[in-house]
């Protein structure tokens, strides 16, 4: 076993536009390819998913 | 000589001329086959084994959609169904990638190899082993590398593997693939494979064109591919070109 255990990524992957795809680069081992419409949809997706999360943070907060 | 690259420059498994002559004994039938076409089926009943003498093979799966993943690439000199000798059934098929040279050898002469000759049933067996060992470091290259970092891993490997093959000078070497086979190989799209060669290319570290691979930079490629290439088990002094 390794001493190092997977933690969720701190660093934002990075994205850009190719022949009209959408490249996602990391972080870590993500290599994904989308549709402009699909990355529009995920990116939507993780912001609201990003808002849920910080959400959560806070209430832990307000409970402790 | 149909077996002069099998396990050339492996450690510790030089054949000796009585085994090489006893391999060679034991093909039974060269043939000739076309690029892309599919030698074994996942699920057939294997009586021969392949040995590849010129091109490239691969394993691969297909999804339910018929998209390809490449499990595995073979190159000159590996024995490449050897498995389907204890398996007699293979879960993947296997299929050329160029047009290649194989030799096969029936099962009934590797059961008389393996009641004769135990040394050269050993070493028949560092060679699946060997293939076990790369199917680990292509595990790795998709579990944790970067689009970036898969390509140069496998075009790392690829390098070190034809050097023991003696078809590379450990910068320059001939690889019939595409791009899009690539892309299969590294679990990418094809336009993503595009940019990471663009990117290989304009860093200085390798070119992948017309079939031809330069590595400019051969350390640093397999530093951004975190390749070593202890898996390989190649023999000292390292093949790799000193920089």
């Amino acid at each position: 076993m390794t001493d190092y255990i997977a933690q969720p990524q701190s660093e934002p992957g990075t994205a850009s536009a190719e022949d009209g795809l959408v490249i996602l680069d990391g972080p870590n081992g993500l290599a994904v390819t989308m549709s402009p419409t699909a990355a529009a949809q995920t990116g939507q997706r993780l912001i609201a998913a990003a808002e849920i999360a910080e959400r959560q943070i806070t209430d832990a907060m307000h409970r402790q | 000589m149909f077996t002069e690259r099998f396990l050339r420059d492996k450690r510790g498994v030089h054949l000796e001329r009585d085994e090489r002559d006893r391999l060679e004994a034991s093909i039974t039938e060269i043939q000739l086959v076309e690029p892309r076409k599919t030698i074994v089926r996942a699920g057939e009943v294997l009586q021969q084994s392949t040995l590849l003498v010129e091109g490239i093979m691969s394993r691969h799966i297909d999804d339910r959609h018929g998209l390809r993943q490449l499990v595995a690439v073979h190159m000159p000199g590996d024995f490449v169904d050897l498995h389907a000798f204890p398996l007699k059934v293979l879960e993947h098929d296997v299929g050329t990638m160029t047009s290649a040279t194989v030799a096969i050898v029936p099962h009934t002469e590797l059961e008389s190899i393996m009641e004769e000759m135990p040394q050269l049933t050993r070493k028949l067996w560092f060679s699946t082993l060997l293939d076990g060992a790369i199917h680990r470091a292509w595990i790795f290259r998709l579990g944790r590398l970067d689009a970036i970092g898969r390509v140069a891993h496998f075009l790392s490997e690829t390098n070190v593997r034809l050097v023991s093959a003696g078809l590379s000078d450990g910068r320059r070497f001939a690889l019939g693939l595409t791009q899009a086979d690539v892309a299969e190989i590294c679990g990418l799209t094809n336009v993503h494979v595009n940019r990471v060669m663009r990117h290989l290319r304009e860093e200085r570290l390798c070119v992948f064109r017309s079939s031809l691979v330069e590595i400019l930079d051969p350390v640093k490629l397999a530093a951004r591919g975190q390749f070593d290439p202890a898996y390989l088990y190649i023999a000292l002094p390292d093949p790799r070109p000193r920089t």
